[in-house]
């Protein structure tokens, strides 16, 4: 063993076996990729401490140790709302204690890839709003553009302070069979989710508090400070920022989130109606001490919510003249109305030609072969492929509407082929990758679960941060890869460690490049 | 404004109203946020104090004689849900059957369909007033109370059974205790606790008032040498964690006149109406344009002040403490006016216009 691997404190390893001895012996994760376990069934490098520890405590004390978190998940009131006939109710959030493990030289190629991503996407949403240079240098069709749900006439012209729009962007990735990373969605709206994230560290750090002694895990907590000062950095006023959180309220499904982050920033959580724009174009709070001027908004509603004046007028959840506010640059918003532009799939299919483009790089994470189903030549590609497909709506988040071709019956493959054929332009396709897998308690053991992992990056105009790890989503069902947690899925605590990564794969980094074949 | 550092322009001077804004745009409250945690406060008063009677009445009951107790009654018309229960349960008991069962009283208390203060409904409330102000409360308080309301609910069944509820009513009592003493312990002296305290002030001394003019209705049924009024002066001192101060405070017989001058007047002992005003209107001074509100809480002040014990304590209590509610809920009017309408009066932009 390497000496700069973690090892073992004077406790006597009761395995027999060893090290290498399976302490599962009928976990069996092929043919994916195992986060935890190699090809030998034996732990990998930076998993061996983890693997050690689980083996010693045995499958009564783990079980013990789960029930443990469950009670204090609910204590703590971590929720998440579903909808149940058009009833929202509170579900304790649900959370695998076994963590994930990336290893730090891992962890570095990704946040320099997501850094790499989102500047390059600010760089096109600006161009979008203004010059439209990638439409008339070619790189991308004008009806990306301008015939996108989520472009923004109003926005036209805006100059967003430091040019950036997308200021928190929570993307998902994932890996292939062979270990490789993909970005699978860049999520620019009001992503969520980094409540649990931060959650889950918490409640590990009570569960196995031992294990931080073994490992040197990255922390997670100053997501935060960095979350204030990337706020604080776009403000219109000089001096200190009044900053709020503005929720759409106490039924929204991420309501827990919301005032997780009001409550950790140290900020108020505005519903619309707190907030007024007066007629100096400013925005105030209605606070005790009469109205109180805010400068930042860290808005979790959507584009077409938060101003009845501009939007949809039947939105109760947003400010009346909000965008005029904005427009004025009397108020800052986080992130900038119609950001959401470079948010949808069939620009997702573009995104290494934009790194190219704006930054003149070439990608460092990979992106998944997307076929454009507007394009005549794929859509026959696609027909002719379902099953071996994903299809997806290019505007829609949250897992909703996508179909998964090898575990689509044939009923759902017709319906899928008629709809791509009435309306193309609204589906594309991508191969199916098989999402790597992690232990995860189950009923029957401890058994192969399909995760993603979606991490958080800020980006203000002093500079990015990233996340250290993620949010790792776990489809609890056997062989599922749906992670959602609006449609049953599960979480886990992602650790990065400093701890070596298996060879070969980090050589998977920047040889991709998207385009389909 | 003084001129006299006469080279500063005015430009230089900072003002103060200038800087007394400055300093409170770090605590910005709103306006939502302060009902929230206003409710929070009298809802989780209104627990432990209905928490406290019923535990307490239960106790003196035992006392009794059978024959010579007052029923269960009394506790339905503290809580002022007479009139609820009597809809409830009018079917359920026989016409033969005058006097209300306990087990229908007390379940209507702890946790009755269609009772909104129960104790049950009012940890609901506080709960959800507590998560709507979670921004603003320290993180454990938060906890303790989703702990409290989940323990409450998961035991539900322990309360309908004379043993068992003595344990959930401690656990409502201790938990609603923990949730003040991680208020008092961590938070802030802010403007979201000064509203927190008020709620909790109001409340408390709405509920000495109920429990007093309940409780006077069923003294002195044989005059006012009944053997059993020292019985019924007690339960009154206990059902308001009073009896002990009493003694200290006051080395006499518990009756009439002393009893009602510690629970009305005394200004040390907290569930006395006068300290809750007194601690209600210190809070109120520090909050922005409280004037009306304060001026509200001296009036009751005055009123409690000026209460002629010795005679209430033969009679008239009851339009005398009629009152004394009227002036809390003055309070608590004036409290609604300026800060959670949102047309109160100075209402008006308190950063300068560009």
């Amino acid at each position: 063993m390497d000496v700069t691997a973690p090892t073992e404190t004077s406790a006597p390893v009761p395995t027999a076996g060893g090290t290498d001895a399976p302490v599962w012996p009928s976990y069996d994760p092929a043919p994916h990729y195992d986060e935890l376990v190699g090809p030998d069934g034996g732990p990998r490098p930076a998993a061996e401490a983890l693997w050690k520890h689980l083996a010693r405590l045995g499958p009564e004390a783990l079980a013990e140790r789960q029930a443990a978190a469950d009670r204090e998940i609910r204590a703590i009131g971590v929720t998440f709302t579903v909808y149940d006939e058009g009833v929202g109710v509170d579900r304790p959030w649900p959370f695998d204690i076994l963590p994930r493990i990336i290893p730090r030289d891992h962890w570095q190629l990704i946040e320099a890839g997501l850094v790499q991503r989102l500047s390059a996407l600010n760089l096109f949403i600006d161009d979008c709003y203004h010059d439209q240079r990638a439409v008339s240098e070619g790189v991308v069709p004008a009806d990306l553009v301008t015939g996108s749900p989520n472009f923004r006439r109003e926005c036209v012209g805006v100059d967003p302070p430091g040019g950036i729009w997308a200021h928190i962007c929570g993307s998902d990735l994932i890996r292939d069979d062979q270990g490789f990373w993909y970005v699978l969605e860049d999520n620019l709206r009001v992503p969520s989710g980094v409540s649990y994230l931060l959650e889950n560290r918490m409640v590990t750090k009570h569960i196995f508090p031992e294990m931080f002694r073994h490992y040197s895990i990255e922390p997670v907590d100053p997501y935060v400070g960095h979350l204030a000062a990337t706020l604080a950095s776009v403000s219109p006023s000089s001096g200190d920022p009044t900053i709020v959180v503005l929720t759409p309220g106490i039924y929204n499904s991420a309501y827990f989130e919301h005032a997780f982050l009001a409550q950790q920033l140290g900020v108020e959580l505005v519903e619309g109606s707190d907030l007024v724009v007066l007629d100096d174009d400013c925005v105030y709070a209605r606070t005790i001490d009469g109205l109180e001027r805010v400068d930042v908004i860290y808005r979790r509603v959507d584009d077409l919510f938060i101003d009845p004046e501009a939007f949809r007028p039947d939105s109760m959840l947003g400010v009346p003249g909000l965008m005029r506010a904005w427009k004025a640059g009397r108020v800052a918003l986080v992130n900038a109305p119609g950001a959401g532009i470079a948010d949808d799939k069939k620009v997702y299919s573009y995104v290494p030609d934009i790194i190219r483009f704006y930054l003149d790089e070439e990608p460092i994470l990979w992106t998944i072969p997307t076929y454009r189903c507007s394009d005549p030549e794929s859509r026959t590609f696609v027909l002719a492929n379902l099953p071996d497909l994903v299809v997806k709506p290019a505007n829609e988040s949250g897992g909703y509407g996508v179909l998964v071709g090898s575990q689509a019956t044939p009923e759902e493959l017709a319906t899928a082929a008629q709809q791509v054929e009435d309306d193309p332009n609204r589906w594309v396709a991508q191969p199916i990758i098989q999402l790597s897998t992690a232990p995860t308690l189950c009923e029957e053991g401890i058994a192969p679960r399909h995760v993603d992992l979606r991490p958080f990056t800020l980006m203000g105009p002093d500079g990015a941060y990233v996340t250290r790890g993620g949010l790792t989503r776990v489809a609890r069902r056997k062989g599922s890869l749906v992670v959602n947690s609006s449609q049953g899925g599960g979480s886990k605590d992602t650790w990065v460690v400093d701890a070596p990564a298996d060879p070969g794969i980090a050589a998977g980094f920047g040889a991709g490049d998207g385009s389909a074949p | 404004m003084s001129h006299a550092a006469a080279t500063r322009t005015d430009d230089d001077v900072p003002d103060d109203d200038a800087v007394r804004d400055d300093e409170r745009s770090d605590t910005m409250l709103l306006a939502r946020m302060a009902e929230a945690v206003y409710w929070a406060g009298r809802h989780l008063e209104r627990a432990e104090g209905t928490a406290r009677i019923v535990q307490v009445h239960t106790d003196a009951h035992v006392d009794m004689p059978v024959g010579e107790d007052v029923g269960w009654e009394p506790l339905l018309a503290i809580a002022g849900v007479d009139s609820e229960f009597a809809e409830r349960y009018s079917s359920a008991s026989g016409p033969d059957d005058a006097r209300a069962a306990e087990e229908d009283v007390i379940e209507f208390l702890l946790h009755g369909d269609g009772n909104a203060s129960s104790i049950l409904a009012s940890l609901t409330a506080a709960r959800e007033n507590l998560r709507t102000a979670r921004p603003v409360i320290p993180r454990e308080a938060w906890e303790a109370c989703n702990n409290l309301w989940l323990a409450s609910t998961d035991h539900l069944a322990e309360a309908d059974s004379r043993e068992g509820r003595v344990r959930w009513l401690r656990r409502v009592i201790a938990g609603c205790q923990c949730i003040h003493g991680i208020l008092l312990g961590t938070m802030s002296r802010d403007e979201a606790m000064s509203f927190l305290v008020i709620g909790q002030n109001i409340e408390r001394a709405d509920l000495t008032t109920r429990v007093l003019d309940v409780r006077s209705e069923f003294l002195h049924p044989r005059g006012a040498d009944d053997p059993y009024d020292v019985v019924h002066w007690m339960a009154v001192l206990r059902s308001l964690a009073a009896y002990q101060p009493f003694r200290r405070a006051m080395p006499a017989r518990p009756q009439g006149g002393s009893t009602l001058r510690f629970l009305l007047q005394d200004d040390r002992f907290p569930r006395a109406v006068g300290a809750c005003l007194t601690e209600a209107r210190a809070e109120l001074k520090s909050l922005p344009h409280s004037e009306q509100a304060q001026e509200a809480c001296q009036n009751a002040s005055m009123v409690v002040a000026s209460a002629p014990v010795a005679r209430l304590a033969v009679d008239g209590l009851a339009e005398f403490l009629e009152d004394v509610q009227l002036a809390l809920v003055e309070i608590h009017q004036r409290i609604d006016e300026t800060y959670f309408r949102p047309s109160f009066v100075g209402w008006e932009p308190t950063t300068a216009l560009p």
